[in-house]
C-alpha cells in the first residue's frame, strides 16, 4: 500500500507523541525486565547463582506453598474485582446526579479510604475484627451470631476480612475514573432517552455502561493486575495466615526474596506467573469488551 | 544490553539537573550504621558512637534507622546487585538470619576474629555468627527468655513467686487454668500465625529445626516432637489464652492488663514497663519441657548483632570502634541497660552495678540479674539458613493443632513443606 | 415513587460514606490517644494530642521530610502527566498496527511485579552514579504505563471532529494537543493528577531502596520506621499518618470541582 504524504506525516506525528515515553520505558522498564527474565533461569542461594535452565519451573510445579498462594490469589481476584467494579460504577452514577444534595461531601467521603494510611487502617481492621471487637459485638447485639467469630483466626473468615479491606480501600479510587469519564458523556443523549420514556435502569445499561466501556475496561484490567499483585493488605492485616489462607503470590515473592534464603531466580519465576496470568486475563477482557460492541 | 553509564549520566544531568538536589559526600572518617529502632538499638548505637567520638574526634557517625523489614530489603537488594555503592559500614542483623546472610553473600562481611575477644561473649551468640571457624559479628542484644507474669493476678489465684520456680509446662498449664478460673483473666495471648513459641521451646532443650549438617531435624526428632507437643497442649487448652492477631495485638493483650503472662525475650521488658503497672509484674524462669534429656529453663527469642561490611571504606575504623566500645566498655553496657533496657551479650557487663539493681516495677526483683544468669545457660544451637522457611511451615500447622489435629499429621505436613522449600 | 427511590439512594450513600469515613475519623481520634488505647481500638477522643505532636516533632525533622516528599511528588507528577498524556494521546489518535503491538507489550510489562525489577534497576542507578539522588527515584516513574493506558482509554471519548476542525483552521499537531485537547480533557487530567500525586506521595519501596541518608527520607519512610519499632508509639504514628494524608486530600479537594464540569461544555 502506498503511503500518502499526509499518511507519512500522521505516522511521524504518532511517533513524536509517544517517543519520550518509549525512550524512558525502554531504559527503565524493558531493560530491567530482560534482566529479570534472565534471572528466572538462575538457581542458587543469594549471590551464588548458576544457570539452572528450567529448574525453577520444575520447582514451581511441585511447590505446595506456591500452589496455595496461586489458589488464594485467584480466589481474591474472582470475588473481589467484580464486586468492587460494580460498586464503584453504581456510586459514580449516583454521585453524578446533579439533583443530589451534598454531592461533593459524599464524593470526598468515599474517596477517603484510599488516602487513609495503611498503618492506621490495618490496626483498626484488626481491632474491629478481633474476637472481642466491635464487629462481633454488633452481630451479637443483633442476635445474628451466638458465639463470637474469631475472624482472623480461621481461614475463610480471614479471607472475608481481606476482601472487605481491599474493597473498602479501592472502591472510591475506581469511582474517580468513572466520575471523570461520566463528564465526557454528552448530556443530550440522556435528554433524548428521557423524552423517549426510557427508564433509568435501561439508560444506565444502554447508555452509561457502553459509553464508559473504555474506562471500565481500563479499571478492570488495572484492578486485575492490582489484585494479582495484592500485598499490602495481607502483609499488614494477616501476614498471609492463618495456615497460609491469605498468602498471595506477591507475598510469597516477598518471602522468597527477603524473608527466606534469597532465591532471586525462583522469585522472578513466580513473578512471571503473574505476568502470564495477566496476559491471559487481559486478552479475555479485551475480547469480551469487543464482543459486546 | 550494556548501559553506557557516562552517557546516561550526562543525559540525566542535562535533563534533570534540578532534581539531583543532594548527593552524599563521603567524609574522610564517617562511619555509616544501619539499624532499625531509633529508641532501642539506634539509641544504643548513638551512645556507643558518642563514647568513641570522645576518644577519636576525627571519626563521625551517621546512624540511619529504618523499619527492620525495610532494612532487610535494602541490604539484600544491594548485596544482590553486586554493587557496593550505598552500602553502610556497619549493619544490624537479626540472629536468626545471620547464617543466611553469611552463606548467601560470601565475602560481603568482614570476619572480626583478629580484633574481638569472643570468649567475653555469651557462647550461643558467637556460635550463630560463625562460619568455618571465622566469626563475623559483634554480638549485641540477647533475646534471653523468661516468663513475665502479673504478680497481683497470680497472687489472687494463690501463686507466689516461689510457686513459679522450676516448673514444667504441664504445671504451667494447671496454674493457667487456676488463674483463669479464679480471676477470669486468660494466662496468655497467642497468635496462631507465629511460631516463635515453638522456637523458644526447641532451643530450651538444646535443639533446633536442623541437624549439625543442615538437614531438617523434624521427622523422627524426639526434640521437635516434644516441643510441638508441648505447644499443642497449650493450644488445645483454649480457655487459658486469648487469640490475637499480629504484633501490636499481641503486646496489647498484656499491656492492657487483660492477659496475665507472656513468655518471651528480655527485650519485652521495655514494653511491659511502659504499661504503667508498677509493682504488678514479676519475672520467672521459663517453664521446662518434661521428660526430655537436656531440658533447661533458659532459651532465646530474637536478638541481633552488628556486622561490618567487607566493602566498607572505613572498615578498620568500624572494627576498632566495635572492638573497643562494644567489646570492652563495661560502663557502656550499664548505660544502655539503664537507658534502653538493652541486655547485651557481653558477659563481663553482668558484674556492673546496674545489673544487680532491684526494680520496683517488678516488685523489687533484680530482673536484670536473673536474665543475665539465664543468659549464660542458653543452649547453643546452629540456627542454620532456613529457619524462616521452617517457621512458615510450622505456623501453617498451628491452627490445625489448636483444633485438636493429630500431631503426627502436623509433623508430616511440616516435613513435606520444608522438603519442597529447601532448595 | 421517586421520593422513595431518592430516600433509598441517600440511605445507601450515607452508609457508604460512614463506612468510608470511619477509619479516617478514627485515625484523627488516634492522634489524641495513647498508644495502648489505639491498639485497643478506642473510639473516643483522648487528651494526648499535644504530647503526641510534641513527641512526633521531637523525633522527626518535619519540615525536611515534608519538603522531600512534596518536591518528589510534585516534580514527578508534572513530568508523568506530561510524558504519559502525550503518549496516551499519541497511541489513540495515531493508530498503526505497529504501535498497537507496542501498546499491547506495554500492558504486559505493567504486570511484572516491581519486586522482580528492583535489583536490575538498582544496578543501573548505581552504575549511573545516581544512588541517593531524587533523580533515581523519579526517572523510572515518569513514563507510567498506567497513566498512558488511562489517557488512551479516556481519549476514546474525545470528539475527533474537534481535531479535524482545528486542522482545517491550520493548527499544528502540538497546538491541537495544547489548545484543544488539554482544556477539553480537564476532568481526565484532574483525575490523573489526583492518582499520580497520590502514588508519588505514597511511593515507598523504591525510595526506600535508593535513599541512603536521613536527610533525604520522605514522610512515608519515616512513618514506616516509627510504626515498626519494638514498642511503637501509635499516638505518634497517627500524628504522622494524618500529616502524610493531608496533602493528597488537599489535592483532591482542589481538583474534584473539575469532575462536575462536563467536557463538551468547555469547548466554545
Amino acid at each position: 500500500m502506498a503511503v500518502t504524504r499526509l499518511g507519512r506525516n500522521e505516522n511521524l506525528n504518532g511517533w513524536a507523541f509517544i517517543m519520550p515515553a518509549l525512550v524512558l520505558l525502554g531504559i527503565f522498564m524493558v531493560w530491567p525486565i530482560l534482566w529479570s527474565l534472565w534471572m528466572s533461569f538462575q538457581t542458587g542461594r543469594g549471590a551464588m547463582t548458576q544457570f539452572g535452565g528450567l529448574a525453577n519451573l520444575e520447582r514451581l510445579i511441585s511447590d505446595p506453598v506456591f500452589l496455595r498462594a496461586l489458589r488464594n490469589t485467584l480466589m481474591f481476584l474472582v470475588i473481589q474485582v467484580p464486586l468492587m467494579i460494580v460498586l464503584a460504577l453504581l456510586l459514580a452514577v449516583a454521585l453524578n446526579n446533579p439533583a443530589l444534595k451534598g454531592r461533593s461531601l459524599f464524593r470526598t467521603a468515599i474517596f477517603l479510604p484510599c488516602v487513609t494510611s495503611l498503618v492506621a487502617y490495618s490496626i483498626l481492621f484488626k481491632s474491629m475484627f478481633a474476637t472481642d471487637g466491635v464487629i462481633n459485638g454488633f452481630l451479637e447485639t443483633l442476635h445474628l451470631i451466638d458465639a463470637p467469630i474469631p475472624w482472623l483466626g480461621q481461614p475463610d473468615t480471614a479471607r472475608i476480612v481481606i476482601i472487605l479491606a481491599i474493597t473498602w480501600r479501592w472502591t472510591g479510587y475506581n469511582m474517580i475514573f468513572y466520575l471523570a469519564a461520566l463528564q465526557n458523556i454528552d448530556k443530550s443523549i440522556y435528554e433524548a432517552a428521557r423524552i423517549d420514556g426510557v427508564p433509568r435502569w435501561a439508560q444506565f445499561l444502554r447508555i452509561t455502561v457502553p459509553m464508559l466501556k473504555p474506562v471500565i475496561l481500563f479499571t478492570t484490567v488495572m484492578s486485575t493486575i492490582g489484585t494479582l499483585q495484592l500485598f499490602d493488605e495481607v502483609n499488614n492485616i494477616t501476614t498471609g495466615g492463618p495456615s497460609d489462607a491469605t498468602l498471595t503470590l506477591s507475598l510469597y515473592i516477598y518471602n522468597l526474596t527477603f524473608k527466606f534464603m534469597p532465591s532471586y531466580g525462583y522469585a522472578a519465576t513466580v513473578s512471571y506467573v503473574i505476568v502470564v496470568l495477566v496476559a491471559i486475563l487481559s486478552v479475555l477482557q479485551f475480547l469480551i469488551a469487543k464482543d459486546r460492541k | 544490553m550494556k548501559i553506557n553509564a557516562p552517557l546516561l549520566r550526562n543525559a540525566i544531568a542535562l535533563g534533570l539537573s534540578a532534581s539531583t538536589l543532594a548527593m552524599t559526600t563521603a567524609w574522610a572518617e564517617e562511619i555509616t550504621v544501619w539499624c532499625w529502632d531509633p529508641n532501642f538499638n539506634g539509641a544504643t548505637m548513638q551512645e556507643a558512637a558518642a563514647r568513641y567520638t570522645a576518644a577519636h574526634p576525627d571519626v563521625t557517625f551517621n546512624i540511619v534507622d529504618f523499619a527492620k523489614a525495610d532494612l532487610e530489603q535494602k541490604l539484600q537488594t544491594q548485596l544482590a546487585s553486586g554493587t557496593t555503592e550505598g552500602l553502610p559500614d556497619i549493619v544490624l542483623i537479626e540472629d536468626y538470619g545471620a547464617q543466611k546472610y553469611l552463606l548467601s553473600f560470601p565475602g560481603a562481611f568482614a570476619p572480626l576474629n583478629d580484633a574481638v575477644d569472643y570468649s567475653a561473649f555469651a557462647p550461643y551468640k558467637v556460635e550463630l555468627a560463625t562460619v568455618d571457624g571465622q566469626t563475623y559479628s559483634l554480638p549485641f542484644d540477647s533475646g534471653v527468655t523468661g516468663l513475665f507474669y502479673r504478680s497481683d493476678l497470680l497472687a489472687e489465684a494463690g501463686y507466689d513467686a516461689a510457686a513459679l520456680q522450676d516448673i514444667t509446662w504441664d504445671q504451667f498449664i494447671d496454674i493457667a487454668k487456676a488463674v483463669k478460673e479464679k480471676t477470669g483473666h486468660p494466662m496468655l495471648g497467642i497468635d496462631l500465625n507465629d511460631a516463635g513459641a515453638v522456637r523458644i521451646l526447641l532451643q530450651s532443650i538444646g535443639s533446633w529445626y536442623f541437624n549439625a549438617d543442615g538437614t531438617p531435624n523434624i521427622e523422627n526428632s524426639a526434640e521437635f516432637r516434644a516441643a510441638l507437643e508441648t505447644y499443642a497442649k497449650i493450644l488445645t487448652t483454649t480457655e487459658i489464652y486469648k487469640p490475637v492477631s499480629g504484633w501490636s495485638d499481641y503486646t496489647g493483650s498484656f499491656t492492657s492488663g487483660e492477659v496475665a503472662s507472656t513468655f518471651t525475650g528480655v527485650w519485652m521488658t521495655g514494653t511491659i514497663k511502659a504499661a504503667n503497672m508498677s509493682g504488678q509484674w514479676g519475672v520467672a524462669p521459663l517453664p521446662r519441657i518434661d521428660g526430655i534429656e537436656g531440658a533447661t529453663h533458659a532459651s532465646n527469642l530474637g536478638g541481633s548483632s552488628w556486622y561490618v561490611l567487607e566493602s566498607s571504606e572505613e572498615k578498620d575504623a568500624a572494627i576498632d570502634f566495635l572492638a573497643t566500645v562494644w567489646g570492652q566498655d563495661v560502663d557502656f553496657y550499664q548505660s544502655i541497660l539503664v537507658n534502653q533496657g538493652a541486655v547485651g551479650s557481653f558477659l563481663a557487663a553482668r558484674d556492673g552495678a546496674a545489673y544487680s539493681a532491684a526494680d520496683d516495677y517488678f516488685g523489687g526483683q533484680a530482673v536484670w540479674q536473673n536474665f543475665s544468669d539465664w543468659l549464660g545457660q542458653i543452649p547453643g544451637v546452629n540456627y542454620g539458613i532456613f529457619t524462616n522457611e521452617v517457621d512458615a511451615a510450622v505456623a501453617a500447622q498451628l491452627p490445625t493443632l489448636a483444633q485438636g489435629g493429630s500431631l503426627d499429621d502436623a509433623i508430616a505436613a511440616i516435613a513435606a513443606q520444608v522438603k519442597s522449600q529447601i532448595q | 415513587m421517586i421520593r422513595l427511590r431518592s430516600l433509598i439512594t441517600y440511605g445507601l450513600l450515607c452508609i457508604a460514606a460512614f463506612v468510608s469515613v470511619f477509619p479516617f475519623f478514627w485515625m484523627l481520634i488516634g492522634t489524641t490517644n495513647t498508644s495502648a488505647d489505639i491498639i485497643r481500638g478506642k473510639i473516643t477522643f483522648g487528651g494526648e494530642l499535644a504530647t503526641n505532636i510534641a513527641n512526633f516533632v521531637a523525633q522527626v525533622d518535619v519540615a525536611r521530610v515534608l519538603f522531600n516528599s512534596a518536591y518528589l511528588a510534585i516534580a514527578t507528577s508534572v513530568l508523568t502527566l506530561l510524558v504519559s498524556s502525550l503518549a496516551g494521546y499519541g497511541f489513540e489518535m495515531f493508530r498503526s498496527k505497529f504501535r498497537e503491538r507496542i501498546f499491547a507489550g506495554l500492558l504486559l510489562m505493567l504486570s511484572v511485579p516491581f519486586a522482580a525489577l528492583m535489583i536490575p534497576l538498582f544496578v543501573m542507578m548505581a552504575r549511573a552514579g545516581l544512588i541517593n539522588t531524587y533523580a533515581a527515584i523519579m526517572l523510572p516513574g515518569i513514563a507510567s504505563i498506567f497513566i498512558i493506558f488511562y489517557f488512551r482509554q479516556s481519549t476514546k471519548a474525545f470528539p475527533h471532529e474537534l481535531r479535524d476542525a482545528a486542522k482545517i483552521d491550520g493548527l499544528k499537531e502540538w497546538q491541537i494537543f495544547l489548545h484543544i485537547y488539554l482544556p477539553v480533557m480537564r476532568s481526565t487530567y484532574a483525575a490523573a493528577t489526583i492518582i499520580v500525586f497520590m502514588a508519588n506521595w505514597n511511593n515507598y519501596l523504591w525510595p526506600l531502596i535508593v535513599l541512603q541518608t536521613n536527610e533525604m527520607k520522605t514522610i512515608t519512610l519515616v512513618i514506616s520506621s516509627l510504626a515498626s519499632a519494638y514498642y511503637p508509639d501509635f499516638g505518634v504514628v497517627m500524628v504522622g499518618t494524618v500529616l502524610a494524608t493531608l496533602p493528597t486530600l488537599i489535592v483532591f479537594f482542589l481538583l474534584q470541582r473539575l469532575f462536575v464540569q462536563g467536557m463538551l461544555g468547555s469547548v466554545k
